[in-house]
């Protein structure tokens, strides 16, 4: 199985789907690879893949983000619907039953690093980097995704500077799970999402789905 | 792995391969020690799902995701890293640690210990407004006791405060 659209390829390898965003050199997102990334896991789905890995083409980035030009021409009319379909596109990765492995090649930020950040596990390139960069440019972005994988001291640091996050840093900080050489990337993606391929679906799909929702919020407060 | 309790605390001494119900009993301890050849891996548990909730609280979604989603193993460094332990020392030197860690903790004022403690336990099933609103009414009665008094003095007269629990 395999697909296409102007900015996206997706096959499947095994029982581990591939989707790359193609539109090097900085991967920006746009309709294109949005809409791609959704129909792409719409046939992963239907074709029972276990596992997916997301990376972006070229060695400069996975995700840069907005395009800023589409960005500039937002207006308070269309700036909902900017939102949504971004939100559509996010949301699709969190709620897909299936893990997903993002393979950061190189910059993620703004709107890139969201994407990594909804995917369930991160491995990167030496190349990777990251950046809460709305605040740099007076806007918000990851705010709600870094506050839930790291914990406060760490996410108020990274999202008040919108500071660059090099490989090793983000290995450290847990928003990387390993870090290896550029060449090696997409056999060490490769090699997580076989190793989630291989254990029971449905137990995987329940603990991605327990691991999404343990930090909401309890409605009933417990007995003191 | 070995849990010992000192001063209403339960510490965690991993010296070696700690995995399904050792795993879970790790989680349920207020401190985690490892020694350098400590093994993490959550095989094994008996509710993978009760697990995975307990680890994400613990621990934040990244470090949760990564310990469970391919059944990894952890080795000391990388339990540190991702906050599973919070201390390495050579395997040979885990019963000093504990001891040293069991001294410190019976140093501090009981009163205020315990409170800490369970205010942190009673987090795990609290909305943050109702996290902070027993947090206040912890305050509230520790700021009344001898102890609260006894250390206030004591950093005034550059002395160490002796605590009595009242």
């Amino acid at each position: 199985m395999t697909g296409s659209n102007a900015h996206t390829r997706w096959w499947a390898d095994g029982a581990v789907g591939v989707i790359v965003l193609d539109n090097p050199p900085m991967n920006v997102l746009s309709d294109d690879n949005r809409r791609g990334i959704r129909e792409a896991l719409a046939e992963f789905r239907g074709a029972g893949t276990r596992a997916v890995v997301l990376t972006g083409a070229g060695d400069r980035a996975f995700c840069g983000g907005a395009d800023l030009k589409e960005e500039e021409e937002l207006t308070t009319e269309t700036v909902g619907k900017f939102l949504q379909r971004g939100d559509e596109t996010f949301r699709a990765l969190r709620e897909y039953e299936r893990p997903i492995v993002a393979a950061v090649n190189g910059w993620a930020m703004g709107g890139g690093l969201v994407l990594a950040l909804w995917c369930d596990v991160r491995v990167g390139s030496t190349r990777a980097k990251l950046g809460a960069v709305g605040v740099k440019v007076g806007l918000m972005a990851s705010n709600v995704q870094l506050s839930r994988l790291l914990f406060e001291g760490r996410a108020r640091d990274l999202l008040l500077t919108g500071r660059t996050v090099e490989a090793d840093e983000a290995h450290r900080l847990g928003l990387l799970s390993s870090v290896v050489a550029p060449e090696r990337l997409m056999d060490e993606a490769m090699a997580w999402a076989r190793d989630i391929a291989i254990r029971p679906p449905d137990l995987v799909a329940a603990l991605k789905q327990a691991l999404n929702t343990a930090l909401d919020p309890i409605a009933e407060p417990a007995p003191r | 792995m070995e849990i010992v309790e000192a001063a209403g605390i339960n510490v965690a001494l991993v010296a070696g391969r700690c995995a399904g119900a050792d795993f879970a009993r790790l989680l349920e301890a207020d401190l985690r020690i490892a020694g350098d050849g400590a093994t993490f891996s959550a095989g094994g548990v008996a509710d993978p799902v009760a697990c995975a909730v307990r680890l994400t609280r613990l621990l934040g979604e990244a470090a949760a995701k990564e310990l469970l989603l391919a059944d990894r193993t952890a080795d000391a460094a990388n339990a540190l890293r991702l906050g599973l332990v919070t201390r390495v020392v050579p395997g040979s030197a885990l019963g000093e640690t504990a001891r040293d860690v069991a001294e410190r903790l019976r140093a501090l004022p009981p009163l205020a210990l315990s409170a800490v403690r369970d205010a942190v336990r009673a987090a795990r099933a609290l909305t943050p407004g109702d996290a902070l609103a027993l947090e206040h009414e912890h305050f509230r009665r520790l700021i009344a006791t001898q102890d609260h008094k006894a250390a206030v003095a004591a950093f005034f007269a550059r002395r160490e405060p002796a605590f009595t629990g009242q």
